[in-house]
């Protein structure tokens, strides 16, 4: 489904941020993928949604080269992809039901498509009696709730979390991964950049470790082994 | 776009408007003294237009002939005259005409008419009264008339009396029309920056609210809508605030000049200008201020879009 064939990225400056990865994600698969931090994970991830492009190398999805693809489309491309970062990003001024209502209204769907989808969707994360709620409102832990619903809504093919559970206390994180397991059980891959070793050895799944850009281990059932 | 998605950036873009109230208000104030301060000249300057083509309208150069010429040939020459394209029309006026006019405009003073009496004959002259289209085309008429075949039966012409007049007035008229337009874009120019600054200091505000969108896959346009339409109500608050502005100003200021006839001239003008032509000017200033909303609107989200 994804697959890096000889991919690098320079930033410029000359800094080497990813050199040489080749990787294949198979679909339905759950990747964490390790690394301390400026290791890469999160350029790896810009790669597939094309927030960034490579320096050399390519970067498939479905057999298409990203890099083909129009800057007209990628706003169709992405949707393709539910994502899930650290700091929620969460619109401050939309009610938690609004902000995940947007990933819907973005690709037209109709007022009565949201209002079947989007109670759900929160009912799936445990928040339907927080609907009216703003994101300040609710804990850290909630508001990366809403945002995993928002990254969900729209069905994508592929959920990509970006230390989700960075600034979470590690119940509420647990309760994050737990979600993104439970999606992957339900036929989504899943790829997960995180440094958090407990984390990991946890979900006892394919683990691919990055160190100064490059892959240097990738394990079927893995653990943390930096 | 379908209907739906422009209502929904409407609707989002209508939020924005009131949930960023104060910086609503003061985009609306900053782009509305703008606008106040481009139409101001211009409307002055209409507004003298207005009067000095009431003047130039009752300006005329008078043809004065000698008393031997008859009525018959100042009435050729009438017609030959009318021949010019620069000439709008020629009047006739007779001697005994001139008269009436002359005692007319003295009152019928006794002493006048007993002095007139004593001469016993008329002393005035007949002449043409000549308008032209255009104040810059007297000098021209004037050079004709004295290079005709008709020269030695003039008496006078009374143009270059006028002359200094009608010099005054079209420099006037001249200096109006590339001050207004020199004022005008130099104030346009800045308006637009002003409000430019103040409408990206509003999307620097939100930056990252477009960068969630854009990874929520919204495309650029479905971004840009909204801040598009809050350009637009910027635009139309910002005319309705200049309109009241620029009410006040003429309603304030023209009891002021009373003393200078030509400024309260202008004013009286402007008050019937602004009344006569309300919704063109509303229009014009509503389009202007739109624009530069939208323009602003624009070019400011797209540092934002990667675009």
């Amino acid at each position: 489904m994804i697959k890096f064939e000889k991919v690098s990225k320079v930033f410029p400056g000359d800094f080497v941020a990813l050199e040489d990865i080749n990787l294949l994600v198979k679909k339905g698969e759950f990747v964490s993928v390790v690394g301390h931090s400026g290791a890469g994970k999160t350029t790896l991830l810009k790669l597939i949604y094309a927030e960034e492009q490579p320096t050399s190398g390519k970067v498939y999805f479905n057999n298409k080269d990203i890099s083909t693809i129009k800057k007209k489309r990628l706003p169709y491309f992405r949707r393709n992809f539910g994502m899930v970062f650290q700091d929620f990003k969460l619109l401050p001024q939309k009610t938690v039901f609004e902000n995940v209502a947007y990933a819907l209204e973005v690709s037209g769907k109709t007022n009565q498509e949201i209002n079947d989808e989007v109670p759900g969707i929160l009912d799936i994360v445990g928040l339907s009696n927080k609907m009216e709620k703003y994101p300040e409102q609710l804990s850290g832990g909630e508001q990366q709730k809403v945002s995993l619903a928002r990254a969900l809504v729209h069905r994508p093919l592929v959920i990509m979390a970006d230390e989700p559970t960075g600034n979470l206390d590690p119940t509420s994180g647990w309760d994050i991964i737990q979600l993104l397991v439970k999606i992957n059980d339900l036929g989504t891959t899943v790829i997960l950049a995180t440094h958090d070793k407990e984390v990991v050895n946890k979900i006892n799944k394919r683990v691919v470790a990055l160190g100064r850009g490059k892959i240097v281990s990738d394990i079927k059932k893995g653990k943390y082994i930096l | 776009m379908k209907l739906l998605k422009i209502w929904r950036t409407f609707k989002e873009g209508l939020k924005n408007f009131s949930r960023h109230r104060w910086l609503s208000l003061a985009t609306i104030i900053i782009l509305a003294l703008s606008l106040y301060v481009v139409v101001i000249p211009v409307f002055l300057g209409l507004a003298g237009n207005s009067i000095i083509k009431n003047i130039q309208n009752k300006m005329n150069i008078s043809v004065y002939f000698n008393p031997e010429v008859s009525e018959e040939e100042i009435l050729e020459i009438k017609n030959d005259l009318k021949a010019y394209r620069e000439i709008k029309s020629v009047e006739y006026i007779s001697q005994n005409q001139a008269l009436d006019e002359f005692l007319a405009s003295e009152n019928n003073d006794p002493i006048i008419t007993q002095a007139l009496e004593e001469i016993g004959e008329n002393p005035l002259l007949s002449s043409l009264a000549i308008t032209a289209y255009k104040p810059n085309q007297y000098e021209i008429i004037t050079q004709a008339i004295e290079s005709s075949n008709f020269r030695d039966k003039i008496n006078k012409i009374n143009y270059k009396e006028n002359k200094k007049y009608i010099e005054d007035i079209n420099e006037i008229v001249t200096l109006v029309k590339k001050a207004g337009l020199v004022l005008g874009f130099i104030l346009l120019l800045t308006a637009e920056l002003i409000t430019f600054n103040t409408i990206r200091l509003n999307m620097y505000s939100r930056k990252k609210e477009f960068e969630i969108m854009r990874l929520v896959g919204a495309s650029n346009l479905y971004i840009q809508m909204p801040s598009i339409f809050e350009g637009i109500f910027y635009g139309i608050g910002a005319a309705a605030a200049s309109m009241v502005l620029l009410f006040l100003t003429i309603k304030v200021m023209a009891p002021l000049t009373q003393e200078l006839t030509l400024l309260a001239g202008i004013l009286v003008a402007s008050f019937q200008l602004y009344f006569q032509y309300f919704w063109i000017i509303f229009a014009g200033i509503t389009a202007l201020g739109v624009a530069l909303g939208i323009a602003s609107s624009f070019i400011a989200i797209r540092r934002y879009l990667k675009i």
